[in-house]
């Protein structure tokens, strides 16, 4: 008998509404399951694990699509990182940070049963799919008891592995607002060993849209700096409206990196985070740069 | 405690079994099933160990439920070889000596049928970026990447997963 996370009961709903009624039968003692990487390799003895006895499998309830329609792009919370990262709309132009984010992520062999949604609602300070998803403005779906309900993704990340959630609420469906062309996206990654599996040092994603070299909008999410992953609002202000410089790209990366509020952990200290936040922000946002009306 | 009724098909055989809601795959497939090529080592997601191939893409089986697979198509080590002779990365692995201890081998081997079933001819950054994901603690990569560059060229396309 495995040694590992158990639980009482495994409920497999044929819908949507069977999901969230078993989600609100069993309150806080039932999680959702999808690709199960997040939650099954949790020990026993983790205070967080022994209050849940019902697993409620959502994996197949076709939460896994990826359509582009009318000014959005609807992507199912059930749609594996794999499936993001090998989308031929992602791989260029506005939505690159999207595919970066989704092929820095793990493992190819995690990547393909993680999805989007379990990425978000574990909420890790370091989830990598958050960043590129924040700096896109995406808009999250959640269905609970009293229907579906949206979440600006901004305001969905409460705390270190909570969400604005209910406990008997599913996050459903990611809606990206189709970008302009001019805008560029990118995401970066520093970890300790560069092609193994490793959580982030340090994450951040980045946006600009720029016409002739002037900076119409900017938006620098970070990552593994904070409880929870987030936009550096002083930062993005400074780039708005300005005309894109090398001296102006490196002020507003020493602000992004005023802004974290890092901690010393087994992967780091608070004081290096902060210096490569500084440093990544500035190679990101070049990188956007360059990717601006690709 | 409550056991599910589940369906697999297993290196091209369908098996009925009652699983508890909790096993894992790996569980199922080393403790039911006697197919005890794949490995756990980490049990976390971390080593590799125990990557088989579900429905043509290479996973983890320690990260994943045995009642969330009902219905799919598993190949593990075991059933890779067809007919009397051994599978060619099997044989790329013995010619090109990829193998020490073993333990990381059957994972290796499943990773590496994934992606030349999914690839075909991958090349060789594709091919260690892919084996990052399996780790070796003696032999190292040079050899394993050797093989599956080999075993690519002699399958050329021609692979089941």
């Amino acid at each position: 008998m495995s040694a590992y996370f158990q639980f009482e009961e495994y409920h497999r709903p044929q819908d949507l509404d069977q999901a969230v009624d078993i989600l609100s039968k069993f309150g806080n003692s039932a999680r959702v399951i999808a690709g199960g990487t997040d939650i099954l390799p949790r020990r026993p003895g983790v205070k967080k694990i022994d209050t849940i006895n019902h697993l409620v499998d959502i994996s197949k309830l076709g939460l896994d699509y990826l359509k582009k329609e009318g000014d959005h792009i609807f992507m199912g919370a059930g749609t594996t990182i794999n499936i993001i990262g090998a989308a031929p709309i992602f791989l260029s132009g506005p939505y690159g940070a999207l595919s970066d984010a989704a092929s820095a992520h793990s493992t190819s062999t995690i990547r393909n049963r993680a999805t989007v949604g379990g990425n978000l609602c574990n909420a890790s300070p370091c989830a990598d799919l958050a960043l590129p998803l924040l700096v896109l403005d995406v808009i999250l779906m959640a269905a609970g008891p009293e229907g579906k309900r949206d979440i600006p993704i901004e305001s969905f990340f409460k705390g270190v592995n909570y969400t604005a959630l209910n406990n008997e609420e599913v996050l459903v469906e990611i809606r990206i607002p189709l970008c302009s062309e001019k805008t560029g996206t990118s995401f970066l990654k520093l970890r300790r060993h560069q092609t193994a599996i490793d959580m982030a040092v340090v994450n951040v994603a980045t946006s600009l849209t720029c016409k002739e070299n002037r900076c119409e909008t900017a938006g620098i999410a970070l990552g593994s700096v904070a409880p929870v992953p987030f936009r550096a609002k002083k930062a993005e202000s400074m780039l708005a409206g300005a005309k894109l410089s090398k001296g102006i790209i490196e002020k507003a990366a020493a602000t992004a990196a005023g802004e974290a509020r890092p901690i010393d952990d087994v992967r780091s200290t608070s004081a290096y985070r902060r210096k490569m936040v500084a440093v990544l922000v500035r190679r990101s946002l070049e990188n956007s740069m360059r990717r601006c009306g690709q | 405690m409550k056991k599910i009724d589940i369906k697999i098909h297993v290196n091209g055989d369908w098996y009925e079994l009652a699983v508890n809601p909790w096993d894992r795959l790996v569980d199922v497939l080393r403790d039911q099933l006697d197919l005890t090529g794949t490995k756990e080592g980490c049990g976390e997601g971390e080593c590799g160990a125990c990557t088989i191939n579900l429905d043509g893409k290479a996973v983890l089986s320690c990260l994943i439920l045995a009642v969330q697979v009902d219905g799919c198509t598993i190949l593990t080590i075991e059933g890779l070889q067809r007919g009397p002779e051994l599978h060619p990365l099997q044989k790329a692995f013995v010619s090109e000596s990829a193998i020490q201890c073993g333990y990381c081998t059957p994972g290796m081997i499943m990773a590496a049928n994934a992606l030349i079933y999914n690839e075909s001819e991958p090349n060789e950054d594709t091919i260690r970026k892919n084996l990052s994901n399996n780790l070796c603690r003696c032999t190292g990569y040079d050899r394993p990447v050797k093989a599956v560059l080999k075993a690519a060229k002699d399958m050329k396309g021609n692979s089941n997963a």
